[in-house]
């Protein structure tokens, strides 16, 4: 037992990813994957095969479509997210759906499903930026503490420990404190916080591969390190980062949606899910639509990428503790 | 054994040093000035505001408690290195000091306020964690690709995929509201606070919809973690072997299956607990629940940093005693670690 | 002087109202103790009903120790344990004799002697003496209390009160108590309001006690008031007062009342639809709806059953500070046009369903009603605004866009992003292009001291229910409270003049002389002036809560 300390696995639950790896799961992954291409083929036919994989694929490729589209057809139909107008706005306040306005309108008399629309770019934008920066800085953290070892290692693990000491979204609200709201901020204090996961897992799987022979044959030809990572570590690893990807692009706009409501989100007038609900969570009792809507765009965005991820788990035959 | 509980407990420290200074640094680089927000948007005069930064070494005293001056009469401000080891040398005698934003309140007092709430609280939702969560993920394992495995999958990823504030609101809208309409106020629960002398209810109602909102997620990984293990143990040959014996399938699953399939889900849910203690922020906001998440979140905005740095500290050193615990008696339960795995693999 | 919008709410927890509270203290301290308590009367079946318990809601105070009582929940609960000196009637517009039962000056109000009631007492059963006072006053200049208090500066115009904060001296030297029941101040300067100051929940005598035990005194305060604390301050979750039987004046006729802490009013509100609260705040947008389920106040103050929604004017007035040294906000003109773009009535209408009212000066008309102090920019004329522009050199495009950006600050949460939202939607109407710029409550602040806001919006409410408090510390030159540095001598000169004029309506015309000129100047764009947004249920046969928003417990009655 006590040699097998190398990893602490003593971290708490982070609300953040999706799942906690160990070891285990990403070396399952690396040896799952000695032939590349007939991997990604296999695994592409098992997503295929999966129907709530298939229907979190469509309902994602709709809801990129919507937003990327938005500025085409949404001012003409349903209005700007943000214009308001001081001479009608009394009477345009808090309608019920109606087909004029398919999710009712605010209190300043916009109509919500254009915000909700034009919401999704914030919580996409945030669901894949923040994973982009957290998975970047993970493979950096992870591939330099497993690769050098030593000193690197006890320090970069050490501090992975710390930031994982913190409650988590405690840790998030000091963050975006220290550097003020703002939606680029959001993100840069969602990816920053959540690199110690992907970087254990990351070095984990380094360390399984490391041993591998043909690793030490392609040192012995005289690859340098960063080549070796490059060329022969990282592409082993790749279908546990693809999974945790996917996963944490969800758990990243719940985040944000969490911050929103407690108000440290983006500014306003911008439109935010999570903004929408703390607006609409007043009249829940006389205007339920206000924050129920918003509250079904997340539900719907995040299930998706959900589903998708629990598909690409098993399809790329990802063993996670978590299922 | 001992060995690894020793070498687990220094490891402590790093990370406890590091967790508190990190805290302590946020004080000198999180805008806001705490004792500017003393006062509002109304300011304080100078030698109020000399007062209470002095009072709580913000900046220098003389040995007779009266501020000290520089040559050009201005205060003299504390170093941060030295008000580090003022608060750890307090911290091991127990002293966390003042509250900046309670008025001459200890910190050590408003966290023994708080603090049982939130640990009843978790207490409850790991409780409901457990239960629903591990009866959910056997009945659905043990009946694969059954309606009921369907819906307890589908409805663990609905919960995995719901902002926990919004499930909240949403049981206060159905069980406090709706309810109490349709049955004429005959049967409702209620939504907010913890009871208290003069409450409607009994205490323990009021744990009811925070503690299932709060182990909403957690309940639906525990299910599939539940599901995948023991799908996973089904399978093992040992079974395969005790079902060829003969024995019935209830047998089986119950003194063979079950058994070792628990033990990775034990475990999460033990880790979990930290979780839910850290993690209870926003359902201890919806349901105004007077509890340490909320609390501490508040201090955060109000730049409160002693309540901030006393609360996070006690939950850091919690969730690392209670890992710790876990590892060991997942060491001690799970065979294939004491006989020692793979380097590197665990 | 914080803002309340939509009560408490969000922004309760950074301590607002600090200045709610010391209007609340100072001003709103007790109607009288008759029986027909209630103003508009409506209460002549309130003395038949005794008993009872009263579960009314607050936030989580900063402090209800006497010492350091500040914001409108803490001093809520101190006003149900303490009585002060003397109190303000806000119907009669006149102060009232409290613990004090008569009080005098010498001739040029630089010394004031109180003579204190024989038989008033401590919920401890200790007589109430003048040491008492004494005692009190000291605590709050006292730097080596555990949190020295930050409401000191009430007791500044006293001698000897200065001298003891900065540590210089172990008593108040200008207090003094030549017996059992006189209590004798020397002021620093002439100050005919001196017994108004007296009015404030802060100066309340503590017994010995407080000195004793002050980490016991914080949570459970012991004081003369018409009820004691039952048990101590649950932080977070309630504080419990019962009926104190020795108490000097008329009995309460609650047995008690039971303070739920909650976090917000939207909390509150639901708490109360489900009938576990009987008097809160109604969060923004739901007023007129209630109002129409339960009834509003005759007088806006008083709720009785089927009357039950509060919607009384209160002495506030919520404003965008212009920052004068910016390049845009500097002119005059730049300033009035702004302000002639917002549609207050729109805000007024579609966030406060009426209840609040468009800002027509910078006073509220509880302060001062005379139409010699309406500005004329407070007007909703867009057109002119433009016109403004255009000859101030600010031309439109052919979009109708000019060359003219504005930021406009605010601390987050609270309600203000609609407001915002709406003023930036009325300013883009006259071709004004908008940033909004929001940020934590405590970050605010202290942009508001550096600077670069450009538009910053700030609630007033006056320490003190005269014009002095609203132009004073706003506008003076060198006033702390001045954030957008104003400066005119000539504003500085009319101000100084009207603070030495003793008779009353000449004083008024003075200010009302130098509130026309910032009229002209538009240091501040006034955008509304609050209104209370209560309820109380249908238990409640009277309860009285005044423009300062402080509920007189005392002489409130619940159906038993």
């Amino acid at each position: 037992m006590a040699e097998n300390t190398t990893q602490t696995s003593g971290a708490p639950k982070d609300e953040n990813t999706l799942g906690i790896f160990s070891a285990k799961a990403a070396a399952a992954a690396v040896n799952a994957q000695t032939s590349s291409r007939t991997m990604w083929g296999d695994a592409w036919k098992r997503l295929k095969r999966n129907k709530l994989a298939v229907i979190g694929i469509i309902w994602i490729g709709i809801v990129i479509v919507v937003a990327l589209t938005a500025d085409l057809w949404v001012p003409g139909t349903l209005g700007n997210p943000t214009e308001t107008d001081s001479a009608t706005m009394a009477q345009n306040s808090r309608l019920a759906p109606s087909p004029d306005h398919p999710f009712g309108t605010d209190t300043l008399g916009r109509d919500v499903l254009c915000r909700v629309i034009y919401g999704s770019r914030i919580s996409l934008a945030v669901g894949v930026l923040a994973t982009a920066i957290s998975t970047m800085l993970g493979l950096i953290m992870g591939a330099l503490a497993a690769y050098y070892g030593g000193i690197w290692d006890t320090i970069i693990m050490r501090l992975a420990d710390i930031f994982l000491a913190f409650p988590y979204t405690l840790f998030v609200i000091a963050m975006l404190a220290v550097i003020g709201p703002g939606i680029q901020n959001v993100f840069i204090a969602i990816g920053i916080l959540g690199w110690p996961s992907i970087a254990r897992v990351f070095r984990s799987a380094i360390l399984t591969v490391k041993e591998n022979d043909y690793v030490d044959a392609a040192r012995a030809m005289g690859a340098s390190d960063a080549r070796i990572i490059a060329r022969h570590i990282f592409p082993n690893s790749v279908a546990v980062i693809v999974v945790y990807a996917t996963m944490n692009i969800g758990s990243a706009i719940l985040t944000e949606a969490a911050l929103s409501f407690l108000g440290m989100g983006v500014q306003a007038p911008n439109p935010s899910w999570g903004i929408m609900i703390q607006d609409g969570a007043t009249y829940l009792a006389t205007q339920p639509w206000l924050m129920i809507m918003p509250g079904l765009a997340i539900l719907t965005t995040v299930l998706a990428f959900t589903l998708l991820g629990d598909g690409l788990r098993d399809a790329l035959d990802v063993k996670m503790k978590d299922a | 054994m001992g060995k690894y509980i020793i070498k687990r407990v220094l490891q402590f420290i790093p990370v406890f040093l590091g967790v508190t200074l990190i805290l302590f640094s946020l004080e000198n680089i999180v805008p806001g000035d705490p004792i500017r927000l003393i006062a509002g948007d109304k300011k304080l005069d100078p030698v109020t505001e000399n007062n209470l930064r002095a009072s709580f070494h913000l900046i220098e005293t003389n040995d007779d408690g009266t501020i000290k001056y520089d040559e050009n009469g201005n205060t003299i401000e504390t170093p941060m290195w030295e008000r580090y080891f003022l608060y750890v040398g307090g911290l091991l005698h127990g002293d966390l000091g003042v509250s900046y934003q309670k008025s001459g309140q200890s910190v050590s007092s408003i966290l023994a306020d708080k603090y049982p709430y939130t640990v009843r609280l978790a207490i409850v939702a790991i409780i409901m964690e457990a239960v629903l969560g591990i009866g959910a993920g056997i009945v659905s394992a043990l009946k694969r690709y059954s309606f009921w495995d369907i819906f307890v999958t589908f409805l663990s990823a609905l919960f995995v995929s719901m902002p926990a504030f919004w499930l909240g609101m949403l049981l206060q809208l159905f069980f406090g509201v709706f309810l109490k309409d349709a049955t004429g106020g005959a049967f409702y629960l209620p939504i907010s606070g913890a009871g208290g002398p003069y409450a409607e209810f009994q205490d323990w109602m009021y744990y009811i919809l925070p503690a299932f909102t709060l182990a909403a997620i957690s309940m639906a990984y525990t299910a599939r973690i539940m599901r995948s293990q023991l799908l996973e143990v089904m399978n093992q040959d040992y079974i395969r072997t005790a079902k060829a014996k003969g024995l019935s399938r209830k047998d089986v699953v119950i003194h063979h299956a079950l058994k070792n399939a628990l033990i990775p889900v034990v475990t999460y849910i033990g880790m979990d607990f930290g979780g839910l203690l850290a993690g209870a922020i926003l359902t201890e906001t919806v349901f105004n629940w007077p509890g340490v998440g909320y609390e501490t979140y508040r201090a955060i905005t109000q730049r409160d940093w002693p309540l901030v740095l006393g609360s996070v500290t006690v939950i850091v050193v919690v969730v690392m005693v209670i890992n710790l615990v876990v590892d060991v008696s997942y060491a001690f339960l799970d065979p294939r670690i004491r006989f020692g795995a793979p380097k590197n693999e665990r | 002087m914080e803002d309340r919008f939509g009560g408490v709410s969000r922004r309760g927890f950074i301590k607002g109202g600090v200045a709610a509270a010391a209007l609340a203290g100072l001003a709103g301290c007790g109607k009288n103790n008759s029986g027909s308590a209630t103003s508009g009367g409506s209460s002549s079946d309130a003395g038949a009903s005794t008993g009872g318990v009263l579960k009314y809601y607050i936030n989580d105070p900063v402090a209800i120790d006497p010492y350091n009582t500040q914001e409108s929940e803490g001093t809520q609960v101190a006003k149900c344990l303490f009585d002060s000196l003397t109190k303000y009637n806000y119907d009669t517009k006149e102060l009232e004799p409290a613990a004090a039962e008569s009080w005098e000056s010498n001739d040029d109000a630089t010394q004031w002697t109180f003579h204190i009631r024989k038989d008033c007492k401590f919920h401890n059963g200790d007589t109430v003496k003048a040491e008492d006072f004494k005692r009190a006053f000291e605590r709050i200049c006292d730097p080596t209390m555990k949190t020295p208090s930050d409401v000191a500066y009430h007791l500044d115009p006293v001698k000897g009160a200065k001298e003891m904060q900065a540590g210089e001296a172990d008593e108040i030297s200008g207090v003094t108590c030549p017996d059992d029941n006189t209590l004798v101040f020397e002021l620093t300067t002439p100050m005919s309001e001196w017994p108004l100051v007296c009015a404030h929940q802060a100066l309340v005598p503590v017994p010995k006690a407080a000195r004793d035990d002050p980490d016991s005194f914080l949570v459970a305060p012991i004081g003369n008031g018409p009820f004691q604390m039952d048990g101590t301050w649950v932080s977070g979750q309630y504080i419990n007062v019962k009926k104190f039987d020795g108490y000097y004046g008329t009995p309460a006729k609650l047995d008690a009342v039971n303070f739920s802490i909650q976090k917000d009013p939207d909390t509150a509100f639901k708490e109360f639809q489900a009938g576990n609260i009987d008097f809160c705040s109604v969060p923004s947008g739901r007023l007129g709806e209630v109002e129409q389920q339960y009834g509003t106040s005759d007088d806006g103050y008083t709720v009785t059953p089927k009357k039950q929604v509060l919607t009384g004017a209160e002495a506030a007035t919520y404003w965008l500070i212009c920052e004068m040294g910016d390049e845009n906000l500097g002119k005059k003109e730049v300033r009035q046009a702004l302000s002639l773009a917002i549609n207050r009535q729109n805000i007024c209408d579609t966030l406060f369903e009426g209840s609040r009212k468009p800002a027509t000066s910078c006073f509220p008309p509880l302060i001062d009603d005379s139409p010699d102090s309406t500005w004329e920019y407070c007007d909703y004329n867009p057109d002119k605004a433009k016109e403004i522009l255009d000859s101030a050199g600010y031309t439109a495009d052919a979009d109708g866009k000019r060359n003219l950006t504005v930021k406009l600050s605010y601390n987050s949460g609270g309600g203000h992003e609609d407001i915002m939202s709406i003023i930036q939607g009325d300013f883009e109407a006259i071709g004004v292009t908008v940033q909004q710029n929001s940020q934590e409550w405590a970050t605010y602040l202290t942009a508001l001291d550096g600077g670069g806001f450009q538009l910053a919006r700030m609630g007033w409410i006056a320490d003190y229910p005269n014009m002095d408090n609203f132009l004073y510390p706003n506008f003076y030159s060198t006033s702390s409270n001045n954030y957008g540095k104003y400066s005119n001598p000539e504003f500085d000169k009319l101000v100084e003049e009207a603070r030495k004029v003793t008779d009353e309506d000449e004083r008024k015309s003075e200010y009302r002389e130098a509130c026309k000129l910032l009229g002209e100047d538009m240091p501040v764009i006034p955008i509304m002036f609050y209104a209370h947004d209560h309820i109380g249920s249908e238990r409640i046969q009277s309860l009285y809560y005044d423009p300062a928003g402080i509920a007189h417990l005392g002489e409130a009655s619940v159906q038993a």
